[in-house]
């Protein structure tokens, strides 16, 4: 179970981390004035200091029991983070199979693998979407599009 | 009357077979990402992007502009029959639109919603007609100085009137310059923001950020609370469409009002969500029925339906003639027109007046085509929502990730993609305004390049920003919206016995 507070503590912190992210690097490309204007790191060191300064606001915010946040103290139930899971997690290692195994195949074996492991669809019918996805995939970029979606390494290997 | 000789002669151009083909295609494809839960206008305008390059630019965006139009319709289809809005905008009219729905009059209830939607659009197109050729003319003059104070006011506006918490979208904002910034800085040609990762020289393309936060988080927060498609009848009858859109002149007061609502918020980005919402809150307010709203009101339909496409409209008013989008799939479309290699701003109307007015001209025909396409194909999207949830969401995976590699074939766009996932989930959960962030990385080099420019006329002194009345005012106005929400706060801890004569608070209880 996550609490309504924790989430935003984590989405402050996540914003602010970045925001100092950028102040940092910001820093390289110099700030402030100089003969060619002002400087490429300005703008962005300026942006910065606003996210980790609002951060830093919706952090507080976060920690203190306001009205609003007392309404909804539960912003996830460990109901919802399984599904919220079951959606993510595949998606991820589909995405991180990209590489390995080609985007025809991966997104294949995702369908199959969401469809067919929890039992929301037959074997069969499950194999039937999967192969019709990496198919319709293929008609719709590589012939009709021409936009190369990448092949993967497996199938490098192979010759393809 | 230039405008309606060059109107007409858009005309010929949008009302070509070719064209109408089009507008068939893209309003059908348009209510398809209406009707799925996690796919909207802003990322299925994008998906459809790198397909448009080898057209010619008014096809290309007669394509994209019907496809917001249908997405507009397909948002509300849902929201009436499943009580789901497919779209943040179509949320105001589940409050209303499925209670009728419900009662047994679902074609009512659709009909008025079209009926109103499509007076909401044609009000926003008359508005852009009229107007935008005139704010580009004013526009031409501006100087660097104006543009940044233009900028300025559409960024403050979505603070001062966006509706969510002024802190979160201030945060959102400058995440998104930031995004803006990462790459090669298009002033000094020095590297910026990319962390010690070289593939981030390109920058972070606008459609990578759409698809995570509107594509992957809408789906993470669609999946969290499992919804169950009990689907009213969707037959439609037609005798009942005609009674209804007949009934709507009835309703005239509140159709103006939103429309103008709409409108406004439409050409000052507080966007078609913003904006249905205040007119629902504004119409349960004044109605005289408005203690039966939530039941099944006819105004309580139109209302939302009214200013949602009103400002869906003239969202492109600012796009056309300032180069500044009034909505998340405006600004998409604007970085199409870039990629096409058009300039938005005030030199379209001189140097692409055929793309402008074909492209306003296709909007009255887009708003009839997708009202009556809408009309005919309910029972069959109604059906589409049938099929499981489990079934959809892969593919919905699937598209997003394609999209998001085939901008510039790179996987490094993928992982960033679902990184904007998690981002856009989040946000949605804690009620981060999205269209903000997406706004600021499309136009946000444009607001720097405009600050720099305006920084080396004036060497360095701020004076600039308050050198004329137009700037002065234009800055005036931006910092007064900034500090809206602050006054606001202050007035209500001033007032605090008497909480519930501020209409502010009424306004967001029902925005948050």
């Amino acid at each position: 179970m996550i609490s309504r507070r924790a989430l935003e503590l984590a989405t402050a912190v996540l914003t602010g981390s970045f925001g100092v992210a950028v102040v940092v690097s910001s820093l390289d490309n110099g700030i402030g004035w100089s003969s060619a204007g002002v400087d490429a790191g300005t703008f962005p060191f300026l942006t910065g200091i606003i996210i980790v300064v609002g951060s830093l606001y919706n952090l507080v915010r976060g920690v203190l029991p306001a009205a609003t946040l007392a309404s909804v103290p539960i912003a996830i139930t460990p109901i919802e983070l399984r599904r919220l899971a079951g959606l993510f997690v595949p998606a991820a290692i589909f995405v991180a199979a990209i590489p390995l195994a080609g985007m025809y195949v991966a997104s294949a074996l995702y369908v199959f693998a969401v469809l067919a492991i929890p039992r929301h669809q037959s074997v069969p019918r499950a194999l039937a979407m999967a192969g019709a996805t990496a198919l319709a995939l293929y008609v719709v970029f590589e012939r009709m599009f021409q936009v190369s979606l990448p092949h993967g390494a497996l199938a490098a290997a192979f010759g393809f | 009357m230039d405008n309606l000789a060059e109107l007409l002669h858009g005309f010929t151009i949008a009302v070509t077979v070719p064209h109408l083909a089009l507008m068939a295609v893209g309003v059908l494809l348009g209510i398809l990402v209406g009707v799925l839960p996690g796919l909207g206008a802003p990322n299925g305008v994008s998906l459809l992007l790198p397909l448009t390059f080898g057209m010619q630019p008014v096809s290309a965006i007669i394509l994209l502009s019907s496809m917001y139009w249908g997405a507009l319709f397909g948002g509300s289809v849902t929201s009436i029959l499943f009580n789901i809005p497919g779209e943040p905008s179509s949320v105001a009219t589940t409050f209303d639109g499925y209670p009728m729905a419900r009662d047994g009059r679902p074609t009512t209830a659709l009909a008025t919603a079209f009926g109103s939607a499509a007076f909401g659009a044609l009000i926003g197109v008359i508005l852009i007609t009229f107007l935008a050729s005139w704010v580009a003319q004013v526009a031409l003059a501006f100087g660097p100085a104006e543009y940044f104070a233009v900028y300025f006011l559409a960024f403050a506006s979505f603070v001062g009137m966006g509706g969510a918490a002024p802190i979160k979208t201030v945060v959102a904002l400058a995440i998104g310059f930031a995004i803006a910034a990462i790459g090669i800085d298009t002033v000094s040609g020095s590297v910026r923001l990319t962390m010690g990762v070289d593939e981030l020289v390109k920058g972070v393309s606008f459609v990578v950020a759409v698809m995570g936060l509107f594509g992957i988080g809408e789906l993470l927060v669609a999946v969290e609370e499992e919804f169950h498609a009990r689907a009213v009848s969707s037959k439609i009858d037609w005798r009942e469409v005609f009674r209804a859109v007949g009934r709507l002149p009835q309703h005239g007061v509140a159709l103006l009002r939103s429309a103008a609502i709409g409108c406004w918020m439409g050409i000052t980005p507080g966007g078609p969500t913003a904006a249905s919402f205040m007119s629902y809150g504004i119409a349960r307010r004044f109605s005289r029925r408005g203690r039966y709203f939530g039941t099944g009101e006819v105004e309580g339909i139109i209302s939302p339906e009214t200013a949602d496409h009103a400002a869906g409209t003239s969202a492109l008013l600012p796009m056309l003639s300032l180069g500044i989008p009034g909505s998340a799939t405006a600004a998409v479309m604007m970085g199409g027109l870039m990629i096409w290699g058009l300039n938005p701003g005030p030199m379209l109307f001189v140097d692409s007046k055929d793309f402008v007015w074909g492209l306003i001209a296709s909007m009255y025909v887009g708003n009839i085509v997708a009202v009556a396409l809408v009309l005919l194909t309910v029972p069959v999207f109604a059906a589409l929502m049938r099929i499981p949830f489990v079934v959809i969401a892969p593919l919905i995976v699937i598209i997003c990730v394609v999209g998001a590699y085939s901008v510039s074939n790179s996987y490094l766009d993928v992982v960033m993609m679902l990184g904007f996932g998690i981002v856009g989930y989040l946000f949605k959960k804690l009620f981060y305004p999205l269209a903000p962030l997406v706004l600021a990385i499309v136009i946000g080099d444009k607001a720097e390049d405009a600050f720099r420019q305006s920084m080396l006329i004036s060497k360095g002194s701020l004076g600039i920003f308050f050198a004329n009345k137009l700037v002065t005012c234009l800055i005036v106005a931006g910092i007064a919206l900034l500090l809206l929400p602050l006054v606001l706060q202050l007035a209500r801890l001033w007032r605090k016995p008497a909480p519930s004569t501020d209409r502010t608070t009424a306004e967001e209880k029902v925005i948050i």
